[in-house]
């Protein structure tokens, strides 16, 4: 997109037009004569019947909260998940550590130790939402997708800490069918694959 | 230094100049001109494997290995240009091929010197190509090696071999094949220093226990120095709060060094968790409060720092008491004996003075296990300067074997009339004052020589080995120490310091018996009664390990200083924070006040040569090119001389069997026996003649009986001794464990029937 439009500052030469607004009353009868016609000019009625109307054609576009809710944007920033593999159900999380490097507010920490198959295994991962700013660092610079921002807005509980241990986040077994892949910061961009180079194998 | 010694020569049109001996990277990093390498290593000889060193030398065709290639005269060498820097991009691409892209979880990740140059050199997409082999992770014990990330720089095999003197693991060669394999075994057979890891520039080597338990950049390093042995080796605890989900507490998860001038043994590196978990219990102090009040003598040993024996030193004035500390007594009439020859209050030799010997006499100590820092020293000495190293000691030593050039069996006992047979034999040509020369004439050559079994051969061996010597060092250990005849083997000791061209190291037993014995004014142990122990067991014990009346802070916890056997005081910090009480607050309320342990720092006898320096205002690190700049030297105290010698007494004869205390290797004290890495070998080792003589076989629980104690071991075999000595190990009795005798028992070794 061009920002021409928006540097230039040459305010004459364009579509501009000035709004016809009345002058404000400066004498007692002027300020008078206004708040009568204000009171008497029926404009209320004016407002219930496009109520009126619009209750009677039952196009209602009310979302009816918390019963409904709007889509969010996909690079809205709530709390967290950490995501699971879709077919193993394995944990996605490597316990790699950027995402505790990376935050600026020094919030997330992590326990990892080497399990039995001899691969990394992270014991305990939180986020001290006392400290979060919700910048998405960490989602961005995790190598696999394994932290990201839901899209989970409603954050009142009894306790901040409700949202912040690996069990609240992580994707719980039984509804690993309804994970959803995110979309948001971080994310592969479409068409990724065509920019992979290959390895090459000579032999 | 003369003029033929020094090569004028220029790096990119500056003109530098390379003393004898240095190479061209050498010099460039002493001008702090950056030359890239991944396989040089400053205490090795030069790996020359990974050839990223490469320079251009005008006139000279192709590249020059500048890590182990010596300048010539008025030679122009390039160090950057752009076929340098083609051909070192190339060798980053070529380490890159099949290197496993597991960063993520790799423990190197973030201190690893393959992520450092391939992006320095910008390599971001490879065209080199090799059939991956497969390659299976080795479990070795403490160790861990995945050959799939081993970039073969071979600086592992080189600080085995050429420092630590293991010799055990060896590059299996064989193309893209190669890897790191045990040397001639199966199995890792080795003293674990784990030295190889820390010099492994990739995850290759990893600790097996710290492995994937943290990330590089979540440890805060606390500079340290070991709290296990004389040494006083430089570490970095690493810390890290653990327990995300609860409220964390501080462990430590490794310990590291400045691998590339310093070394670590085992009990430095995987013996750290010795540190003590308490919370103040206000009756338990008021009751210690009492039992000091009350007590006639402390009892303490050296494992404390210089601060906490100026107050012991202090309460002592204070409180009238009495101070007990056989073992660094011991040491102080040592040095005492040998001041009054010497003239001098400290001994004159270091551990970079052993490095840089061509000789050396090792005498009274299993050097091997009681210091590694020495038997480290002795390595690099032996390595880099072909030493010839005398080790006389009754009882072979498996880990010194391939540094020892002539070993020395002499009787239990006999050290005395040893080290004057050795004196006479140093001293054949020297100058000496009357009264020196007729101590050595009056020796009686014939029974020392046939009592302690040092034959006339052996001797005419030492002078004709040491002939074309010039750095020589002569080393004392404990067993001479703690002799009954410790102060004429001190004047013995001085007298061939002074009047021939070696220099003397007296190591010291424990961590800080060197300190205590320069601060505290001690006093010969008697029983008497009500008596409070300080890291000693006593009729009321204060200390920081075992089972203790009071708890205090391990030596991982506190701040304060050691002097090490280098006369350095080298400061240490709070690894872990203590919760309960210190020395510094049992004091507090008994009226020797100070607000924190370290404001003893500055106050320390300048008298013993101690620097009027604040604790905050000592470094501890090594500057870039490797120079020590930890604390301070102790200033030269001069003393009064009076030369006087005792005639040899009698030597003492060690007859049936004997036990020789000393721990295996990676075993020292309670500390080290805490420590959950280290192997913890309590058996009592022996010889099958000892097995014999004893009248016991492997693996038989006995029951050692010696004049001062008795203690039920298990006995094992040891293929590797000979003789009717077996070794005893203490490290694990904890309080109970006595220092400051002779380590030489009669013993009576009975099978105990079950």
């Amino acid at each position: 997109m061009s920002l021409e439009q928006y540097k230039d500052r040459n305010v004459g030469e364009q579509n501009y037009y000035m709004v016809d607004i009345e002058d404000y009353p400066t004498t007692g009868w002027g300020k008078f004569t206004r708040v009568v016609k204000r009171t008497f000019s029926g404009e209320l009625f004016v407002g219930l019947w496009v109520v009126l109307r619009e209750m009677i054609k039952f196009d209602i576009h009310t979302v009816s909260y918390p019963q409904e809710k709007l889509p969010i944007g996909p690079r809205y920033r709530a709390v967290h998940k950490l995501l699971r593999l879709w077919e193993s159900g394995y944990e996605r999380c490597i316990g790699c550590g950027l995402c505790e490097k990376i935050c600026i507010s020094d919030c997330i920490r992590m326990d990892t130790k080497i399990d039995e198959n001899s691969r990394k295994e992270v014991t305990e991962y939180t986020i001290n939402f006392g400290r979060c700013i919700f910048c998405g660092y960490c989602a961005e610079v995790c190598p696999e997708l394994a932290i990201v921002h839901g899209g989970r807005y409603e954050n009142a509980s009894e306790q901040r800490a409700h949202f912040v241990l690996k069990d609240d986040m992580l994707t719980p077994m039984d509804l690993l069918t309804q994970q959803q892949e995110y979309p948001g910061f971080g994310a592969v961009i479409p068409g990724t694959d065509k920019s992979v180079k290959k390895t090459p194998l000579a032999y | 230094m003369s003029k033929i010694n020094i090569t004028n020569f220029t790096i990119d049109g500056r003109s530098v100049t390379a003393n004898h001996g240095e190479t061209i990277l050498n010099v460039a990093r002493r001008e702090g001109i950056y030359i890239p390498t991944m396989c040089y290593i400053e205490k090795t000889t030069p790996c020359a494997s990974c050839r990223l060193c490469s320079v251009e030398a005008v006139g000279v065709d192709g590249f020059v290995l500048s890590c182990n290639t010596p300048p010539t005269e008025g030679i122009e060498i390039v160090t950057n240009s752009d076929s340098l820097q083609t051909e070192r991009t190339n060798i980053m691409k070529l380490y890159d091929v099949n290197h496993p892209l597991e960063c993520g979880v790799c423990d190197k990740s973030g201190e690893c010197d393959l992520q450092n140059k391939t992006l320095e050199f910008d390599v971001s997409q490879q065209n080199f190509t090799a059939r991956d082999q497969e390659r299976s992770i080795e479990n070795w014990g403490l160790i861990n090696y995945n050959p799939s990330l081993c970039i073969l720089c071979e600086k592992c095999t080189h600080v085995c071999n050429e420092v630590i003197g293991d010799d055990a693991i060896d590059l299996q060669f064989g193309g893209y094949k190669s890897k790191v394999v045990p040397k001639d075994s199966d199995i890792l057979d080795c003293t674990f220093c784990g030295e190889c890891i820390a010099v492994c520039p990739v995850g290759a080597l990893v600790s097996s226990e710290f492995q994937y338990s943290a990330n590089a950049w979540e440890l805060s390093k606390i500079p340290a120095t070991c709290a296990h042995c004389s040494a006083g080796c430089s570490l970095e605890y690493e810390v890290k709060t653990v327990g995300a989900a609860t409220a964390g507490q501080s462990e430590i998860m490794r310990v590291t060094n400045n691998f590339e001038f310093t070394s670590l043994c085992g009990a430095g590196r995987f013996g750290f968790d010795f540190d003590k978990r308490d919370v103040k219990d206000v009756n338990e102090f008021n009751k210690a409060i009492e039992k000091f009040k009350s007590a006639n003598a402390i009892k303490f040993t050296s494992m404390v720092t210089n601060e906490e024996a100026m107050i012991l030193n202090a309460l002592k004035e204070k409180l009238g008491l009495k101070l007990f500390n056989e073992e660094a007594r011991n040491y102080q009439k040592f040095m005492r004996a040998y001041s009054k020859v010497s003239g001098k209050l400290h001994h004159s030799a270091t551990l970079d003075a052993v490095k840089q010997s061509d000789a050396a006499i090792v005498i009274g100590s299993r050097i091997s296990t009681d210091n590694p820092g020495v038997r480290y020293a002795l390595t690099t000495a032996s390595r880099h300067n072909g030493a010839k190293v005398i080790y006389l000691h009754p009882m072979e030593d498996a880990l010194m074997q391939n540094v020892v050039t002539q070993m020395i069996r002499y009787e239990v006992g006999t050290e005395e009339g040893v080290l004057a047979l050795i004196a006479k034999a140093l001293l054949t040509e020297a100058d000496l004052d009357e009264t020196s020369q007729n101590f050595l004439n009056s020796l009686d050559d014939g029974y020392l020589c046939a009592e302690s079994n040092v034959g006339e051969e052996e001797l005419e061996m030492i002078q004709k080995s040491l002939r074309r010597t010039k750095n020589r060092v002569i080393i004392l250990g404990n067993d001479v120490i703690n002799h009954d005849r410790a102060e004429n083997i001190a004047r013995i000791a001085a007298l061939i310091e002074e009047y021939t061209d070696f220099s003397l190291l007296i190591v010291p037993s424990e961590v800080n018996t060197l300190g205590v014995s320069l601060i505290c004014d001690l006093d010969e142990e008697t029983s008497v009664n009500s008596v409070v122990g300080y890291n000693a067991k006593a009729d009321y014990t204060v200390a920081s390990f075992g089972e203790a009346d009071l708890n205090v802070a391990a030596l991982n916890q506190q701040e304060g200083t050691f002097v090490s056997v280098d006369n350095q005081v080298l400061p240490t910090n709070v690894a872990i924070a203590y919760e309960g009480y210190t020395l510094n607050e049992i004091a507090g309320a008994l009226g020797v006040e100070a607000e924190y342990s370290i404001d003893y720092t500055p106050q320390l006898p300048q008298t013993s040569g101690f620097k009027a320096t604040a604790f905050d205002d000592l470094e501890n690190f090594l500057t870039h090119d490797g120079k020590d700049v930890r604390g301070y030297i102790l200033d030269n105290v001069n003393r009064e001389k009076s030369v006087k010698f005792e005639q040899i007494a009698d030597l003492p004869e060690f007859n049936g069997t004997v036990i020789y205390s000393s721990n295996p290797v990676l075993q020292f004290n309670p500390y080290t026996a805490d420590a959950k890495q280290l192997e913890s070998d309590i058996s009592l080792r022996g010889s099958a003649q000892f097995a014999a003589a004893a009248r016991i076989a492997d693996g038989d629980e006995v029951e050692i009986q010696t004049s001062l104690s008795s203690v039920i071991r298990v006995f094992k075999l040891d293929a590797e001794l000979k003789g009717t000595v077996a070794l005893n190990p203490n490290f694990d009795l904890g309080l109970e464990r006595t220092l400051g005798s002779y380590r030489y028992e009669i013993a009576k070794i009975n099978r105990v029937s079950n």
